[in-house]
């Protein structure tokens, strides 16, 4: 069993607001714990595309920005990918901070510098091995914002996702960390528009969903295992972040969770999710295989300990 | 001077020249050669504008002079509506600040996005140049930018690092043309853009002896291994200094109260400092200058350049210069040189010593090597600022200021970049003045339409802020005092001069 610090939203106050919740959420599950002065920390999390109203607050990303100032005395690296399955075909560095700085994500407003992982191409990178034997990717391509730094942060948007089910720690710190050509290795040719109508047959997904985790082994890997995960279960909508629109979300905003384990991370998450969502419950359902899997490949464990910090 | 005991630099020679992987990189990468790339010029002398560094009303701003030589030039119409336009200029370096004001940028890119087109201010990662460099990752280079005022706040568009977070964001561009280099890289938001309007700050610099337009080309649109290869890193032998730093057995080791910078300058540990000298193992070397700046600038001998170095790279930069140039279909790059803060060294230094000369103005053209001579002619032509270095060598108008000042000429650079294709060296210079009208006086201004003060008419009628706090409580008004009492304040006792 892995620990899962959940601060839900309960008893909002003066001093009990929601970035208080957040930072009392890094105190205490200890989210800066190993940072030292002058470490560089990749802070990755969710922009979204043109279109994807539901996204990150920029004033969210700047609270943990500022914890890891605190921690290190230095500004993160916040970054995030150029996205592979680009509705609107604007695949080219200055079109994604275009959309990124329309949504508030700036350089002032997150506290950090905010660049593209991957550069301009999103292409930028090195090549770090899955580690296992029986990987079919062998090694993945880690952008360079991310597997340049001492340690990595990963602030996933919780949503629900049509290929993996939820996206959040195991999706956002594996595959979304991952540089643009490494993603289409990942997806191999998968429409990862299936909500719109057209599901792939099991199989390939089942195919899909093995290759995202063991990119996240490749990531892991890139930073030596210094990676934390935060996950925000706000606005948690049916489609992810690279859909150009969204419907509503499918619960209320139930607060923020942390872990060191991906996999307890996203088990936390799911079981909170469909015990307030039927939606959720019926949509992600498949996502206890991911999370089985996940475990499988030594991930983390899928049992995690909540532990809620009310 | 202290009393130095000095070793010869112990060299740990080269077995072989240093491989890589070269030919699995090259299989892979794609040279974005335009098929269409070319100089501009076809054929006689390149038409330049000339705006002069001078005003004395409205229409005569350098910013809207700027804006008025982007029309002049037909920069308009160096892209399509709705093209992606990269804006290359030079970030700065931390704590510098002679550097292009922020002001001239975004003139040009609200410009641009006028005429539909959707700009990015582009600027490559640097090497690493000296031991505390701004520019050589993005994250760096941002946050100087940022200090710069160079924001996507101030700009109106996106300010982007062109080659990466590391500067590893780059396509390989063949350039048999060159004189020197057969290839170079370029980073990819410069070899992706539909076309580019580059705005260089006309200044000195200690490698090209000048830098302008050019400069911004043949190394600032380069990407670190772009870089690498325009500094000449590995051509020859290492004992030659050309390919590699010059090591003159004039180091006096850790007597050298600099020696420990020294050591921390090369982010390879090319180099370690010894009880009286250098070691020194030049297979590890890439040359980013580091060592050399290190050495230099604080005064002592022990690591340098070799003279004959200079010239080739400066020929060498402007075979670079054509690799960016042929990301581009001809006509699809525009160039500004804003010959303003004159200093003696290149924007890349963290310091800025006084101009060489007064400002002097913008120069606009589509011809790359047709605006550097006009600059530079401009420049030779200025008058000496008093106190900065060129009246230090006793320079005269008309001389070649920076070969006095940096050791070469320029026009090095200009011949051998008008012998690859990269421009003509012939000009017509017109001399461009803005004439006052109220339509001129009304075109560059932050409401065109609606003059501030018709503007504040609706503030005023809504609150009329004065007039609530009047009369106003002063002393009370009394004319012999107004005309007189106050020349006792004056040191020149009221006498106003004519």
């Amino acid at each position: 069993m892995s620990d899962v610090f959940w601060v839900d939203l309960a008893r909002m106050s003066f001093d009990n607001s929601v970035s208080h919740k957040l930072r009392r959420l890094v105190a205490e599950a200890g989210v800066a714990t190993g940072l030292s002065a002058g470490m560089r920390v990749a802070l990755k999390v969710n922009t979204s595309e043109d279109g994807y109203d539901y996204g990150l607050r920029p004033g969210l990303v700047r609270t943990l920005a500022s914890a890891v100032e605190e921690a290190t005395s230095k500004r993160p690296t916040i970054c995030d990918g150029l996205k592979l399955v680009d509705y609107w075909n604007r695949t080219k560095g200055h079109s994604f901070l275009h959309v990124a700085r329309s949504k508030g994500y700036a350089n002032d407003t997150l506290g950090g510098s905010f660049v593209i992982n991957g550069g301009f191409s999103g292409d930028e990178g090195n090549l770090y091995s899955c580690g296992r034997t029986d990987s079919a990717l062998g090694g993945v391509e880690v952008g360079a914002a991310v597997c340049r730094s001492d340690a990595l942060w990963v602030f996933s948007h919780v949503t629900l996702h049509p290929l993996f089910g939820l996206a959040g720690a195991l999706w956002n710190g594996g595959f979304e960390c991952l540089i643009g050509r490494e993603r289409t290795r990942v997806l191999d040719g998968v429409d990862a528009y299936a909500f719109n109508g057209s599901t792939p047959p099991a199989e390939t997904l089942l195919r899909v969903r093995r290759r995202a985790l063991e990119s996240h082994l490749g990531v892991r890997a890139a930073v030596e295992g210094r990676v934390v995960y935060v996950s925000a279960l706000w606005d948690v909508t049916p489609q992810p972040e690279y859909f150009p629109f969204s419907e509503s979300p499918v619960v209320q905003n139930l607060g923020f969770l942390a872990s060191r384990d991906p996999v307890a991370l996203d088990a936390a998450t799911l079981a909170i999710l469909e015990e307030s969502s039927g939606q959720a419950r019926e949509r992600a359902r498949e996502f206890h295989d991911v999370l089985l899997a996940a475990e499988s490949l030594g991930l983390g464990s899928a049992r995690p300990n909540i532990q809620r910090l009310s | 001077m202290p009393e130095y005991k000095y070793e010869p630099t112990k060299w740990h020679d080269m077995a072989k020249p240093v491989e890589g992987g070269k030919a699995t990189y090259q299989k892979k990468s794609w040279n974005p050669t335009k098929k269409k790339w070319g100089p501009f010029t076809q054929k006689g002398a390149a038409p330049v504008w000339f705006a002069e560094a001078n005003a004395t009303n409205w229409t005569e701003s350098m910013i809207c002079k700027a804006k008025d030589l982007f029309y002049e030039s037909k920069m308009n119409e160096c892209f399509d509506k709705n093209d992606e336009v990269a804006i290359k200029i030079h970030y700065g370096e931390y704590n510098r600040t002679a550097i292009l004001r922020p002001e001239y940028i975004a003139a040009i890119v609200e410009e641009v996005k006028a005429c539909g087109g959707h700009p990015y201010v582009v600027n490559d990662t640097t090497l690493s140049y000296h031991l505390y460099n701004n520019m050589a990752t993005s994250q760096y280079q941002q946050e100087g930018a940022i200090r710069h005022g160079y924001t996507d706040a101030t700009f109106g568009c996106p300010v982007i690092i062109a080659d990466g977070y590391a500067g590893e964001d780059d396509y390989r561009v063949e350039i048999p043309e060159g004189n020197i280099l057969k290839e170079t890289y370029i980073g990819r938001a410069v070899a992706e853009a539909d076309s580019m309007i580059v705005i260089g700050h006309s200044r000195g610099h200690s490698i090209t002896m000048y830098g302008g337009v050019l400069k911004q080309l043949g190394i600032g649109c380069q990407s670190k291994r772009g870089k690498y290869i325009t500094h000449l890193a590995h051509w020859g032998d290492p004992h030659d200094s050309i390919g590699w730093p010059k090591f003159t057995d004039k180091c006096p080791g850790t007597a050298c109260k600099f020696h420990q910078m020294c050591d921390d300058s090369c982010p390879h540990e090319a180099h370690k400092v010894m009880a009286h000298g250098k070691e020194w193992y030049p297979e590890r070397c890439r040359l980013c200058y580091s060592c050399q700046v290190t050495c230099l600038f604080s005064g002592m001998t022990g690591i340098t350049f070799e003279d004959v170095y200079f010239p080739n790279a400066m020929i060498a930069h402007a075979d670079a210069a054509l690799g960016a140039l042929k990301c581009f279909e001809r006509g699809k790059v525009g160039f500004m040189n804003c010959a303003i803060d004159v200093v003696p060294e290149c924007d890349c230094f963290p310091w800025a010593g006084k101009a060489v000369c007064p400002d002097i103005g913008i120069f606009a053209s589509k011809d790359l090597i047709a605006i550097e001579e006009a600059t530079l002619d401009a420049i030779d032509n200025a008058p000496i600022m008093p106190g900065s270095v060129a009246e230090e060598k006793d320079l005269k108008v008309g001389e070649d200021k920076f070969r006095a000042i940096n050791g070469f000429s320029p026009r090095i650079i200009t011949r051998s970049g008008e012998k690859i294709g990269l421009g003509t060296r012939e000009y017509k210079l017109t001399n461009y003045e803005p004439v006052l009208t109220p339509e001129n006086v009304a075109k560059w201004q932050i409401r065109p339409n609606k003059p501030t003060t018709v503007r504040l008419r609706d503030v005023f009628a809504k609150h009329d802020l004065t007039t609530e706090v009047m009369p106003f409580d002063r002393t009370g008004y009394n004319k012999d005092w107004v005309w007189n009492e106050w020349k006792k304040f004056d040191p020149y006792k009221g006498d106003k001069r004519a």
